[in-house]
């Protein structure tokens, strides 16, 4: 069974008195596990496309189906359940909270889980993590003392917390220099490869597109397969 | 793990100063409610202990002596009116009457020595009393004999005798203390009690003001079944040179003043009430746009808006408790050193028992941080409801 399905999923925003079509009968198909890049210029509807998928915004019209089932039918709750424990966003800045650790920030999003186990380990879980995106040393830093990148990488550890079947990531490197933003891009290809996550990557970057799966490009809110 | 709570704290201690003037706002409100709660309570408290226990159904005073005897009674000042005697055998015959006791209040025991505290002295009918006799602690083992006295229990703590007996002067007069009352609660706290008989050999001395033939109120009880405002009525009907105060009316004019006093605090506390709600709403409202990028976060994240309220209520919950408990202890403070220079409360018997006490600072408790949480309501509310795209589009 496909994971994602957008079924000619449109969505509009009325600013002032205009309505402008972020996103325009668009379909996609997305199997379970595989890494999907979506390409296109700023304003394209590609993090609009994303946040429909994540259950943040509801579309104008069409469906989004995750596993079979219309997540805009659901209640509110099962919503925030299912970006809880199915999805792993990542934002196009870090978004993480000031006034917690960089542990703290990767272990918030199991605080909102309705069933938590008594002892997950969600503290060696957190280190790991934190681990595998190269920020060992600063596991109890707050974001005001990391830079930019290491905030950023702090928030794709993040994602990565409650084991999600989906990564939504929009523009996930996109202030990491080169050599850091290789080793996320392997970073997200081993965690595709070795747990089967599915990944939906939102970028402007055509090399990192070139290693997914699967590439779509957007514009004006057209989705198309390259 | 970072809790919802763990996470309210460090969100408390985010910014010290905005969350201790909430605080403070708090504590004063509830100060001043413990505060205000506490007066009312304790004035209206001791008048109602002062009628329940006076064992009688009417005090009949001279006319125009309803206040001094009031007085007496409820604010332990010591004054003195005097009547006709013979008006008991014309109370004892209304019809209604059950029985009828006399008493007569001396001015101040003018020549004891410098160290004991002023009080009054009540002269009794041993032979009728149904008022003095029911407090004694010990049962007296005989009737008081001429130079014998009983004291209230203030009176009693102020002369340092507790129970022994000791003698004292009343009025150039030897007096042994024989006896000492149970606390009333009333004026008769601070009073010495002597016989009838005793009070001949003050009145011939002649140094206190009154004359033979007088005395200074009466009290009587109503056969079971009437009503005693019929026979206070019936009595002030056919008896010009009476006063005559049903019990339920004790302290009626003490109360009125009481209820404008009240009500005066009320005023207060609610224009205070309202200070304070939009306080913490305005404070809320800042903190509620501070944080919206937050929120929106904790709700891409999987927050759910019973999570986002709960987060806020914390917060809110531990800033109004911290704040309402700091409230009572400054109240009562307030309450326990100020109000001694309020004069009706200086000379009220009754102070709060521990229950009451712990009522008013429930009660204030309660009432501060209800006020801090439904302040906060309103922007909590909006908050929850922000949808997590919000996040995105702030980026």
């Amino acid at each position: 069974m496909s994971q994602v399905v957008i079924d000619v999923v449109s969505k509009d925003y009325r600013v002032a008195n205009e309505t402008i079509a972020a996103v325009r009968n668009a379909s996609l198909i997305v199997e379970r596990s595989k890494f999907v890049s979506i390409v296109g210029h700023s304003g394209s509807g590609k993090t609009t496309l994303l946040s429909l998928i994540g259950g943040m915004v509801s579309p104008t019209s069409g469906r989004v189906l995750f596993n079979g089932e219309d997540i805009y039918t659901w209640t509110s709750d099962r919503l925030s359940e299912y970006r809880c424990e199915k999805i792993g966003f990542m934002f196009q800045s870090a978004s993480l909270l000031p006034i917690l650790t960089a542990k703290e920030n990767l272990m918030l999003p199991v605080a909102f889980r309705s069933q938590r186990t008594p002892d997950g380990g969600h503290e060696q879980k957190a280190e790991d993590l934190l681990h595998s995106v190269g920020l060992s040393d600063k596991i109890n830093a707050y974001p005001a003392q990391l830079s930019g990148g290491q905030q950023r990488r702090v928030a794709i550890a993040r994602a990565f917390m409650n084991d999600p079947e989906l990564i939504l990531a929009d523009e996930p490197t996109g202030d990491l220099d080169e050599e850091t933003e290789n080793e996320m891009m392997q970073f997200f290809l081993r965690m595709n490869k070795e747990h089967g996550t599915t990944v939906i990557m939102v970028t402007h970057n055509s090399d990192l597109a070139r290693q997914t799966q699967q590439h779509f490009r957007m514009d004006r809110g057209v989705i198309s397969h390259v | 793990m970072p809790t919802l709570f763990s996470f309210a704290f460090k969100n408390i201690k985010r910014k010290p100063l905005r969350t201790g003037i909430l605080m403070f706002a708090i504590a004063l409100l509830v100060s001043a409610l413990v505060f205000s709660l506490s007066f009312v309570q304790r004035v209206n408290g001791s008048i109602n202990k002062a009628s329940e226990r006076l064992g009688a159904d009417l005090l009949i005073v001279p006319t125009n002596a309803r206040g001094a005897a009031e007085e007496v009674l409820l604010e332990n000042k010591i004054k003195s009116f005097y009547m006709d005697a013979r008006l008991i055998d014309r109370i004892k015959v209304v019809e209604g009457i059950d029985k009828v006791t006399e008493q007569i209040y001396l001015v101040t025991m003018s020549t004891m020595c410098c160290s004991v505290p002023e009080a009054m002295v009540i002269a009794f009918n041993q032979d009728t009393d149904f008022i003095i006799t029911p407090w004694l602690r010990e049962k007296l083992k005989h009737r008081l004999e001429k130079g014998e006295a009983v004291a209230g229990t203030e009176s009693s703590f102020n002369i340092r005798l507790g129970l022994v007996e000791v003698d004292s002067m009343l009025f150039g007069n030897v007096f042994r203390i024989v006896g000492t009352m149970d606390p009333t609660g009333t004026g008769l706290d601070n009073a010495v009690f002597i016989t009838l008989e005793n009070m001949e050999r003050i009145v011939k001395s002649g140094k206190a003001k009154v004359k033979p033939g007088e005395i200074s109120v009466i009290f009587a009880k109503v056969k079971p079944g009437i009503d005693p405002s019929a026979v206070a009525m019936r009595i002030e009907n056919s008896i010009i040179d009476v006063d005559v105060m049903a019990r339920k009316d004790i302290g009626k004019n003490i109360l009125s003043t009481l209820g404008d006093m009240s009500r005066i605090f009320m005023m207060t506390i609610v224009l205070a009430s309202v200070m304070a709600f939009f306080l913490v709403w305005a404070i809320f409202t800042a903190i509620a746009n501070e944080r919206s990028k937050e929120v929106g976060i904790m709700r891409a994240l999987g927050a759910k808006e019973q999570h986002i309220l709960r987060i806020f209520l914390i917060e809110v919950l531990v800033i109004g408790c911290a704040g309402s408990i700091l409230g009572i202890v400054a109240g009562t403070a307030l309450s326990t050193l100020v109000a001694t220079t309020f004069s009706i409360v200086k000379q009220l018997s009754t102070d709060l028992s521990f229950l009451e006490r712990s009522a008013i600072a429930v009660v204030s408790f309660l009432g501060g941080t209800a006020i801090c949480v439904f302040g906060a309501l309103g922007p909590i509310q909006r908050l929850k409801k922000m949808e997590p795209l919000m996040v995105i589009k702030v980026e």
